[in-house]
């Protein structure tokens, strides 16, 4: 017999911290008040009617590539036109990122948020290889957030061609005569399929049947009559950020996908994908290893992957199977995963209703965590639970108080020295010279990216009585029960109870959230 | 139930390990303090993207290479020449000397069956020593500690300066641990915060893995901290390293090694080798840095009278096609060289130039070294392991260590 879930408010609990990046208490009470079925589709509907966060006013109705090289322009000033749209897309690249973690906070239906970030880490793009295209990140985090619990085979069209992805993954580029395998493959080895599921072939013929498409200025736009030179990286030459087909771009001859031949192009393709047996378990297992269950049989991959092809390969009935499976409640799985660095941030905003505005920097305090919005590391997107903790970032999880409560950014850690980047002459004096060039240009850089501040504050009032703190005991258990899932040790509970008693009143509740920052306890979820 | 107090004192664990709870010992956290200068280390230098291995060792003397690259092959009269068929890239000036001067192996066409073109993959097959079409959970040197270093006490066994773990260092027991800068380890908080905190990252099992797992990493991280700030106090370089990554990066690698901090393989990350475009500048500034970063910490380690314990290894991904791609760049390959530098490397050119004519189906070089080879020479010519116990499979070790009298 199929065990059932026993719901409850610790059940609830679980699946706001869980979906929701945390919940208080209160909030778990009242969702356990619904029957488990009631409350999973309550989240469910919020998120799929959630509004999104406000467009940047940096975002054009028409994008216009200001870092054109042509041909004939001096290299004086093309140097100054690249520093200024180079600069302004760093700007607007750090906006973005706190526009999102802005909204993962304040948003009253955060699953939304969560799962726009699940699928960020999914179909990744990153902007380390992506050079000043700011305005395809914000159109490509408001696709994912569209289709986020919507219909896998219409999202992963939206993800085929979103321009974002066109750059990373090279389509842009990709024509009959040079067919460019690099979206192909991770089309079938990270997005939907996994390995060992399609052969090399497979990959080849999908290369050659998504030819054709690439990124253009919107149609009837008047081209500057200038050139660029052929040599001119990708980036310094694009006309603009409108996926369009070009067809005689587009290798229109005969193409065999797993086993099966057609004139395929985009559509075919991805038609033939979805209907792959492998798609459903691929995409399940991806839900289930970022929300987290314990399904060591897979069956709850298997009941998941059915929802999916049942519903024609929708999004939400996929994760109601889940949040509603005892795999997903089974007492193995309660406080098991480790909080991502993102979900530490927003949560901590969160579990102490910090006040004060959310900036840039704060967004990038997650980098030396090991997660950066819109920077995943490798195309196969972020770590995932255990993978999150070494000896180097679980130190500067405890010392996140510095950040969250003091305001002031992690120190120590700075790159140990810096990418070369260019040749350095072997001439002792000039390359003195070069490298005093490189470092102040580094200097610069740095003071520019963290003028905002960390501009976040913590309000005891919010979060307990002021008289509570004449009572440490108690004040230590209040806000140990509001931001923890697992039963504190008796370690951490004395040791902040002994604290407190070495501090005036006043300063305690600060010093038990730093406190708790610090303990092992509030790095799980 | 132990004294917990007994882990806040300042001394290392390692006076501890008799009595450190089963609990602890499972990450095998005591770290002893003091120098162990006896043991053998391996530097594994990774060059991140797939290195071209063609415009790095350079086979001058055959037309087939100028004719499949008209727009990026390097001419042969700016070669550094180790022979009459193979030169170094013009901006490996500093390794050309030390080839010279016999401190320097390179391993012709290395490479493995049925080659893997995706970075992700290919790089997994490198670290984890499977075959191509096998999935392994575990790298190779993880595999090693395992083997061979189940009976010792020290962590971390392996440490990565860089931001991501290695998948090379997974094993039944991670004995591993990865930083970009030694600073991230310490922990500035004074006062009752910080006692507190000292008193936070007790062990106290719950039972709930993952939980157990942060705090044994806590143990971990506090106790490496210890030992990072007694070798950065005690240790001097001998030479002077510019202010980039490599250079500065086995800068602190050749500290730790002269300090005998626990750690027997160290692994630093040489990354931007995926020249698809605009290969010939950045291609010379990557060679640049490579060279002259590990002709310092050669020179530095040699005037330590610490080279003779060292052997360095480097490895990528994979090569780069034969043919240059229309963006004066060129893609994903197969068969590349890999270098082996250190006080008893068996220094020279070992194999031929690859043999242009005689490509896979693709147009990239066919391997005429299994890297697996090289890995079993490591295993049991530098760490006295039994590579049979360490890789998936039997492969002959590769000639790669002096067993002469061969010294510096």
């Amino acid at each position: 017999m199929k065990p059932t879930v026993t719901w409850n408010e610790a059940a609830a609990r679980h699946l706001l911290s869980r979906a929701c990046f945390g919940g208080t208490p209160e909030q778990a009470r009242q969702l356990a008040a619904l029957p488990l079925d009631k409350a999973v589709d309550q989240l469910l509907d919020k998120a799929a009617n959630a509004p999104g966060p406000d467009r940047p006013e940096w975002v054009r109705e028409v994008w216009v590539n200001k870092l054109r090289r042509y041909a004939d322009m001096p290299r004086e000033e093309y140097l100054v036109t690249f520093r200024r749209a180079s600069t302004r897309n760093d700007e607007e690249l750090l906006d973005l990122k706190a526009r999102w973690v802005r909204h993962m906070v304040k948003t009253p239906a955060p699953l939304r948020e969560n799962l726009t970030l699940f699928w960020h880490g999914h179909f990744t793009s990153a902007s380390s290889k992506m050079f000043a295209v700011t305005q395809a990140f914000y159109q490509q985090n408001e696709t994912w957030r569209k289709h986020a619990l919507g219909n896998f085979r219409t999202f992963l069209e939206a993800v085929t061609l979103d321009p974002g992805m066109l750059i990373y993954l090279d389509m842009e580029e990709s024509n009959k005569d040079n067919p460019n395998e690099n979206y192909a493959r991770e089309l079938l080895e990270l997005f939907a399929l996994g390995v060992g599921n399609y052969t090399e072939k497979d990959i080849r013929e999908i290369a050659r049947a998504l030819t054709g498409w690439t990124l253009d200025a919107p149609p009837g736009t008047v081209k500057p009559d200038r050139p660029t030179s052929p040599e001119t990286a990708r980036s310094l030459r694009r006309d603009g950020l409108v996926p369009t087909f070009v067809p005689s771009r587009h290798d229109a001859g005969i193409k065999t996908v797993f086993g099966k031949t057609g004139r395929f192009g985009v559509k075919e393709v991805l038609d033939l994908v979805v209907a792959h047996p492998a798609c459903g378990p691929h995409i399940a297992s991806r839900l289930i290893d970022y929300f987290g269950a314990h399904d060591p049989q897979g069956t709850l991959k298997v009941r998941m992957a059915k929802a999916f092809v049942e519903s024609r390969y929708e999004i939400r009935p996929l994760l109601r199977e889940l949040f509603t499976s005892p795999e997903f409640y089974a007492p193995e799985c309660r406080g098991n995963r480790i909080k991502s660095p993102v979900r530490l941030l927003v949560g901590a905003c969160r579990d102490f209703d910090l006040q004060g505005e959310i900036t840039p920097s704060l967004a990038q305090s997650t980098v030396p965590l090991g997660q950066e919005l819109f920077n995943p590391p490798t195309v196969k997107g972020w770590p995932s639970g255990e993978e999150w903790i070494t000896s180097t970032t679980l130190a500067l999880r405890y010392r996140y108080g510095e950040v969250l409560l003091d305001g002031k950014p992690l120190t120590g850690t700075e790159p140990l020295g810096r990418i070369r980047g260019t040749l350095i002459p072997r001439e002792p004096t000039e390359a003195r010279k070069t490298i005093s060039r490189l470092l102040a240009i580094d200097a610069e850089k740095a003071g520019s990216t963290s003028k905002d501040g960390i501009r976040i504050r913590f309000e005891a009032d919010r979060l307990v009585p002021a008289e509570l703190a004449n009572d440490p005991a108690a004040l230590v258990e209040q806000l140990l029960r509001r931001v923890l899932v697992v039963k504190p040790r008796d370690a951490s509970r004395s040791a902040m109870v002994e604290a407190c008693k070495a501090v005036p009143p006043a300063e305690r509740a600060k010093l038990v959230a730093r406190l708790i920052l610090a303990c092992p306890e509030y790095q799980v979820e | 139930m132990m004294n917990r107090r007994l882990f806040h004192k300042t001394v290392g664990l390692s006076a501890l390990t008799a009595t450190v709870p089963t609990f602890l010992q499972k990450t095998g956290s005591a770290l002893a303090a003091g120098a162990r200068s006896s043991d053998r280390v391996l530097v594994v230098i990774q060059l991140g993207g797939g290195n071209d291995g063609l415009n790095t060792v350079v086979p001058y003397a055959d037309a087939r290479y100028y004719r499949a690259r008209p727009k990026i092959a390097i001419a042969d009269r700016s070669v550094l020449r180790l022979d009459d068929t193979l030169g170094l890239h013009p901006e490996m000036l500093e390794l050309h000397r030390l080839y010279q001067d016999g401190g320097l192996a390179i391993i012709m066409n290395v490479g493995y069956p049925n080659p893997n073109r995706s970075h992700f993959r290919s790089t997994d097959i490198w670290e984890t020593a499977s075959a191509a079409d096998r999935i392994l959970k575990t790298g190779w040197l993880g595999r090693y500690f395992d083997a061979a270093c189940a009976g010792v006490p020290t962590d971390p066994l392996g440490l990565r300066i860089g931001d991501q773990p290695s998948l090379a260092f997974a094993g039944d027991r991670l004995r591993a641990a990865t930083f970009a800068n030694p600073k991230m380890l310490e922990n500035p908080a004074e006062g009752p915060a910080g006692r507190a905190m000292q008193r936070l990252s007790a062990v106290e099992e719950t039972g709930i893995a993952a939980l157990d797992f942060v705090q044994r990493t806590g143990n971990q991280s506090a106790a490496l901290s210890r030992e990072l700030q007694r070798a950065a106090k005690q240790v001097r370089p001998k030479v002077d390293y510019p202010p980039f990554a490599l250079c500065q990066s086995l800068r602190l690698v050749a500290q730790m090694i002269v300090a005998g901090l626990p750690p027997r393989v160290y692994y630093v990350t040489h990354g931007g080798f995926d020249t698809h475009a605009a290969q010939p500048q950045r291609h010379a500034y990557l060679l640049q840095e490579f060279s002259e970063a590990v002709a310092l910490f050669h020179a530095d380690l040699k005037a330590h009278g610490q080279l003779d314990r060292v052997l360095g290894i480097t490895f990528s991904e994979f090569g780069r096609r034969v043919a240059e791609n229309k963006n004066a760049g060129t893609d994903h390959g197969a068969a590349s060289v890999l270098f082996a530098f250190g006080g008893k490397v068996k220094a020279g050119v070992h194999g031929k130039a690859p043999n242009l004519s005689d490509l896979d189906p693709l147009g990239d070089l066919v391997h005429q070294v299994d890297f697996r080879q090289v890995y079993a020479g490591v295993l049991k010519g530098w760490l006295g392991a039994d590579p049979d116990r360490v890789l998936a499979g039997r492969f002959e070790p590769f000639p790669l260590i002096e067993t002469g009298g061969k010294g510096s």
